[in-house]
């Protein structure tokens, strides 16, 4: 236990009250908490994410056009049953098409009110799909997360900012296991033909780049349903508009000098933009699941 | 409390033709599911078709027919609709488009 030697600070209040809540106990959360997604509640505002479009669906770009619903999942398997999630029955799934390359994407939609430091946690575990019997721990390429921010509306420094985290787990069949950034994105695209409507992929193959020191081994386990919660944390300060700090389970990531984020002119009716998205992408001919249990989103004061 | 309800899209502007699968979608907590077909585009359809179907699974990976036929309809922002009941974790539609015929379509779940 631990035992304060000072007077009690009104952090010190709050963090024992927390430490008392077992929703919060396993979030190191900033003291504002701006959502704190429990999926036995539902989806709590993770929809997939779909390419802009004007007139037709069809003006969507491509890359777009594959991704899936996520669902509410007990993480059933045909083996052991339902293993249920980290904190009661449900935990958020994102799953792709049985095909490699394929991605799919859930986003959740925010807007902030102060240009502050906001902290991002989230158990997850990723596994491919369960249809053969063999380890399989190279089927899923990666899994990430990313946040689409953009400044306010007055801001001098407008801009849209997309910070981009993977964890590549396997590439063309070999494991690769290491955290990865991107600062670059495709092209921006003109869609329809009002001009006001523009898309691009930021989600490609392409750009990514190995966060120095990224290498990671998680923990697997031993077939494809077994599976084993793990913890991220990302930091990112609203005021600069730069990512400091990343986290995942034990080992903690320097996200220095090489380090940075997709960079674009502000657009038109973004301002104040917070969104956050999680992905998982197939390495194989077999669907890829990123189940997550518990997303705390909080920012200071 | 509130029931939780939910609405699932999981085929947007797929175009169907020949046999066609939505991925499969968990939907456990649910007691009931209904299911719409809307046609975006179609050629080669009439209406009657009955060439959709609701399966249900063990396992997400063996599927099995549920019961429920529904239309892929045949005019352009046509809908049809199944409703489903105790069909365990898993769901998905699959079609057979008959000969010639092709349908650009969304399907979407009504869970509750």
């Amino acid at each position: 236990m631990n035992v304060l030697t000072h007077a009690p600070t009104a952090a010190d209040l709050l963090q024992t009250l927390r430490l008392a809540q077992p929703a919060l106990s396993r979030f190191d959360p900033l003291p504002r908490i701006i959502s704190l997604d429990d999926f036995n509640r539902g989806s709590c505002g993770f929809v997939q994410l779909i390419g802009n479009y004007e007139g037709s669906l069809d003006s969507m770009l491509p890359e777009y056009a594959g991704f899936r619903a996520p669902m509410i999942s007990t993480l059933s398997h045909w083996d052991t049953g339902s293993q249920g999630a980290m904190g009661g029955d449900y935990a958020l799934k994102l799953a792709t098409r049985a095909e490699a390359g394929a991605q799919s994407v859930a986003i959740k939609r925010l807007t902030f009110r102060k240009r502050a430091p906001i902290r991002l946690e989230f158990y997850f575990t990723f596994k491919p799909e369960a249809s053969e019997m063999r380890l399989s721990e190279a089927d899923v390429r990666s899994f990430g997360f990313l946040l689409d921010l953009q400044t306010g509306d007055t801001d001098s420094d407008g801009a849209r900012v997309m910070p981009h985290l993977r964890f590549l787990n396997a590439s063309n069949g070999q494991h690769a296991q290491r955290w990865q950034f991107k600062r670059r994105s495709k092209a921006v695209h003109k869609l329809g033909t009002e001009d006001k409507v523009v898309s691009h992929f930021h989600l490609s193959e392409d750009d990514w780049e190995d966060l120095a020191g990224g290498g990671q081994r998680l923990c697997y386990n031993e077939i494809p349903t077994k599976v084993n919660w793990h913890y991220v944390c990302f930091d990112f300060d609203l005021q600069t508009m730069q990512a400091t700090g990343l986290r995942c389970n034990d080992r903690v990531f320097d996200l220095g000098a090489s380090h940075d984020c997709i960079r674009l002119p502000a657009m038109p009716n973004l301002w104040c933009m917070l969104n956050l998205a999680f992905f998982i992408e197939a390495d194989s001919a077999k669907r890829a699941f990123l189940y997550l249990d518990g997303v705390c989103l909080s920012g200071a004061l | 409390m509130l029931r939780h309800s939910h609405t699932a899209v999981i085929a947007r502007n797929e175009v169907w033709a020949g046999s066609a699968e939505t991925e499969p979608y968990e939907a456990g907590w649910a007691r009931e599911a209904v299911v719409f077909i809307t046609t975006l585009s179609s050629s080669g359809l009439a209406e009657g078709n009955r060439a959709a179907r609701v399966q249900i699974s063990p396992d997400g990976m063996r599927w099995v027919d549920e019961g429920s036929k529904l239309d892929v309809p045949a005019q352009t922002d046509g809908v049809s609709v199944a409703r489903v009941r105790h069909f365990g974790n898993w769901l998905r539609v699959v079609s057979e488009m008959p000969a010639a015929s092709r349908a650009a379509v969304l399907v979407t779940l009504h869970l509750k």
